[in-house]
Parts: structure tokens; sequence; C-alpha cells
């Protein structure tokens, strides 16, 4: 079961990107729990300078813009 | 029933002004570089002077370019706020950023520019430039204490280096040239090279018919809506449908209706730079220097983003339409109920209020300001609004300065992330700063010798350093400001 965590404070993008992870997960067929994390200091605690970002299992891996089902699914492999 | 159609009519009248060929050609453009500025520019080409070890000759600057460059939208914004202050430069260059945002991105001035004219536009740059590193700078030196706790963390956030290639950058600089080419009211832009006569009957019948639906009073300013008007706002249906269905997904790669999308973007810019006139038994193209011009520029466009990368102009089609679904909307509501509720404001009521450029009329206009929250770039017609019913251009300014500042939104964001009492202050020094933007740009405009401006707002900034440097020689350790 993988952790998958959106940042962001609900703009459209944040919004967007977590269409499209939950999108790449289920079309890959893992298994992943989602967490919306809005709170900015919680945000902040990832080091990221624009949202949305995108954390799995606790870290990092995409940072102010969407990324592709694609490149998704091979973070989440 | 009278007064509801007046109210609907005036409403209608005005968004038809606002989409007329003028205002397009600098909205649809200024999107598209929006769009790139997000996407096309590493955010770590301007970030890395805002670490915490930089100089504030440095860190300063680069608050205000990356207030101006990176940050069109709150996403940007907020987390790039909260990261300069806590674990960059510091509360002041933070300052700094949040309060040029709003006023220096492309968006506030091309629309500026092209609504209420490229001089307010200029001054509205360089004096949020100027007070916007000014009030970064006091507030530095009132909370030093702040700066001195930053948290032990590395300064990692702001280390990364990185530059802007080829190809964003000629995209970036073909679309600034379509703006400028659709916008500039210079020769040879303005001259006709050729006319054309379509033969098209029912174009008299179809202008007569609009400006039945849509009455005006020129000596209101109102604008009534033209034939070349009508063709404009089908063509941004048909944008909206097209794109609706072809850049929604575009992350994952471009469609048919993608294309027929950006095609009928071009169309429209070019459709916006011709002159369309009814006359007798057709309607008379006229072929301007500024089709031309916009033609050559979206070529230049069109050269550059064939060697961007697949996800550089994915990311950047869907940043522009980003800003066009959140903006747009806004701005085409907002406009409306402009047009409605200014039927019913009498002109004496701003006149005696903000007629003259003095204190209180500057005051008055902050105070509105900071009370009003308008939706991003809505500010700019309310402020058309104004000018029409006889606001002086002074207070006109000063309210400019402080509605996006000082939204609701913007406090209540700010306070979360330094605190109330910061917050405070901060809000209280874009009034003061906003009260002297105005009564300066206000003397300009009337005329008053540029010596007793420049000395008046030299004196301005002589007794806010006195200030500074009597609040810093009574500390014992000085402020790293």
């Amino acid at each position: 079961m993988k952790s998958v965590k959106i940042l962001g404070s609900g703009c459209a993008n944040c919004r967007k990107l977590e269409a499209v992870a939950r999108e790449a997960a289920t079309s890959a067929g893992i298994d992943a729990e989602f967490v919306k994390v809005t709170d900015m200091k919680a945000i902040m605690a990832y080091d990221l300078l624009s949202t949305p970002g995108l954390v799995i299992d606790e870290k990092l891996v995409s940072s102010g813009r969407i990324p592709t089902q694609a490149e998704i699914q091979s973070w989440l492999a | 029933m009278d007064i509801f159609l007046r109210s609907m009519s005036g409403g209608a009248g005005n968004l038809a002004a606002y989409l007329a060929a003028h205002v397009l050609l600098c909205l649809l453009p200024a999107f598209f570089i929006a769009g790139a500025m997000a996407a096309l520019i590493p955010k770590a080409s301007i970030t890395r002077w805002l670490g915490r070890n930089a100089r504030y000759r440095v860190s300063y600057p680069a608050a205000a370019a990356a207030g101006s460059l990176l940050a069109v939208c709150s996403c940007t914004i907020v987390p790039l706020f909260a990261g300069i202050h806590k674990k960059g430069a510091g509360l002041g260059p933070a300052i700094t950023f949040l309060f040029f945002a709003p006023a220096g991105n492309i968006l506030a001035l091309a629309y500026t520019g092209s609504i209420l004219g490229a001089e307010f536009a200029f001054a509205r740059f360089a004096l949020s430039l100027l007070f916007g590193i000014g009030i970064g700078l006091m507030m530095a030196v009132l909370f030093w204490r702040d700066d001195a706790s930053h948290d032990a963390q590395t300064d990692a956030l702001f280390a990364q280096q990185a530059s802007i290639g080829a190809a964003p950058l000629g995209v970036l600089l073909s679309l600034v040239a379509v703006l400028i080419a659709g916008t500039l009211k210079l020769w040879p832009l303005t001259a006709t090279v050729g006319t054309l006569t379509l033969p098209l009957p029912w174009a008299e019948v179809w202008q007569a018919t609009l400006y039945q639906w849509v009455p005006f009073d020129a000596a209101k300013g109102e604008e009534g809506v033209s034939l070349q008007g009508s063709l404009l706002i089908l063509l941004l249906v048909l944008i909206g449908l097209s794109a609706w269905k072809g850049l929604e997904d575009i992350v994952e790669g471009a469609n048919r209706w993608t294309w027929v999308a950006l095609g009928l973007a071009a169309a429209t810019l070019l459709v916006a730079a011709m002159r369309l006139t009814p006359v007798p038994g057709g309607v008379e193209l006229a072929l301007t220097g500024r089709a031309l011009a916009v033609a050559a520029a979206l070529v230049a466009v069109l050269h550059h983003a064939r060697r961007l990368e697949a996800d550089a102009w994915r990311a950047w089609l869907w940043e522009a339409w980003r800003f066009v679904k959140q903006i747009f909307v806004l701005l085409v509501v907002g406009v409306f109920v402009v047009g409605i509720v200014r039927q019913w404001i009498q002109p004496q009521w701003i006149q005696n209020l903000a007629g003259r450029n003095d204190v209180l009329a500057n005051a008055v206009a902050v105070l509105f300001g900071v009370f009003m929250y308008f939706p991003t770039l809505v500010e700019v017609p309310v402020a058309h609004m104004f000018l029409d019913l006889g606001m002086h251009r002074g207070p006109l300014l000063a309210y400019l300065m402080a509605d996006p500042e000082l939204s609701l939104q913007s406090i209540l964001m700010v306070s979360a992330i330094i605190g109330r009492r910061k917050t405070f202050t901060y809000v209280g020094l874009v009034a003061l700063f906003s009260i002297v933007a105005g009564l300066a740009y206000g003397a300009w405009v009337d005329g008053m010798e540029r010596v007793w401006i420049i000395g008046g707002l030299g004196s301005f900034v002589a007794v806010l350093v006195t200030t500074l440097g009597w609040l810093l020689g009574r500390r014992a350790i000085p402020a790293r400001v």
C-alpha cells in the first residue's frame, strides 16, 4: 500500500493533480492511500516553492507542475 | 421593469466594450505570456538569489523580480512568500515580493495599460516597485528580531541553480512582441495598408440590430457593440468550447481540438488587429500595419514553440488555459456587474469625494480599496468606471495600489504566516504608502513642477530613512536588513 499526499491549498492545479494521480494509480492497478494536505505549515515541511506538490511514501517527487500519468506510475512502481 | 432593463443593458454594454478589439489584443497574448512564465521560466533561476545568505542589495530586487515573473497565481504566491520568509532571505524580501506580485505581473500591467493608458500602467509599476522595496525594508527593520530567529534549516530550497533555455526565451519574447504589436498606438501599426469590400448585404442590418440591442450613450463614455465586436465574441465562444475539449487534458498530449483552439486564438488576434466597417451593401475590410505585425509575431511564436520539448509546451498551454479558466470568467462577471452598478452612481458623488488630488481624497480612495474586495484584475474596470465618473487620477492610483495588495484574502493569508501584529503593521504601511503614491502621481498629472514632486518624494524617503536610522540606533544589535 503506497501513501500518496497531494500538497496544495485547493487551487485548480491541486485538484487536477489529484485527479491525474488517482487515475494513474487506478489504471496501473496500484493500491494507494490518498491524503490531501492543505495546511500551509504542513506543506512547508516539505521543501517546495510552489504548489501543487506530490509526495509518495513521504518523499517529495514533484512540485509546481502536473506530471503525466506515466511519470506518476513510474514513481509508484 | 424599466429600471431592470436599464441595468441589464448597462451591464451588457460594458461587457461588449471590454470584449472589443483593443482589450482582446492585450488580454489574449497576456494569458499566453502568463502561462509561459509559470511553465517555462525555471523558478530556481530567480529563487537562487533569495537564499538566507543573499545580500539585501540582491535579495530585494530579486524578490521584486520573482513577484513580477513567477507569481501570477496564488499557487506560487503563498508557498514562495512563506518560503522566502521562513527559509530564505527573511521578512523584508518576502513582503516586497508580496506587495509587488499583484501590481507587477504581466496580466495586471497589460490590462491596466490597455484600459487606463500606458502612462498609468507605468506609474503603477514604478511606484509599486519603489514602495514595495520601501515597505519590505521598513518591515525588516521594525521586526528585526524575527529574522534573527531564523530556523536552523538548510538553505537547500534556494540553492538550486537554473537558467532559461533558448527556445523558451524565444517563445516568451515573441509573445511579448505579439502583445506590443497588438496594443501600441503608433505609426506604422495604425496605418492602413489596403482595403477590401466584401459583398455582405446583411452586415448593415446586423449592425443596426446590435445598436438596438445594446443602446449606448457616447457622452457618458459608453461604447456600443460593433460588427467586429460581435464577430470577436463569437470567436471567443468557439475558442472556449474547443479549448475545453483540447486543453483540459493537455498534460497527456494534444488532440485535434487543441489545434482548433490555438488556430482560433490566432485568428481572433488577426481579426482584432484588422478593421471591419459596415458600408452600404457590404463590409469594408481594412488591412492594417498592426495586422501584419501581429501575423509576423505569431509566426515567430510558432517557430520557437516548435523547438520546445513536449513537456514544456504542454505545461505552457495548460498554465495558459488554467489562467483563462481562473481569471477570465471572474473578469466577465465583474465587468458586467460594474456596468450595472455604474447606472446608479451619480458622478457628483465621486467628484465631491475624490475629484481633487488632496490627502482626504487619496485617503478615501485607499479606504475604499481596503474594504472592497474584487477578484483578480476586476479592480481595473472598477477603476475605469471611477475615472469616467470624474475621479482624479491621483486618488485613482492610490486606490489601485491599495486594492489588490490589501484584499481580505491576502490579509488573512499573510496573518496566518507572519502573525497578526506584523500584518497590521504591513496594512498600515501599505495604506500610508498608497496615499503618498496617489498624491505624487496626482501632482504629476496636474502638471506640478517636477522638482517639487521629486523633492516631496525625496523628503518622504528622507523622513523614513531618519526614522529607520533612529529605530536602528535604539537597538544594540544591528538588524540584518
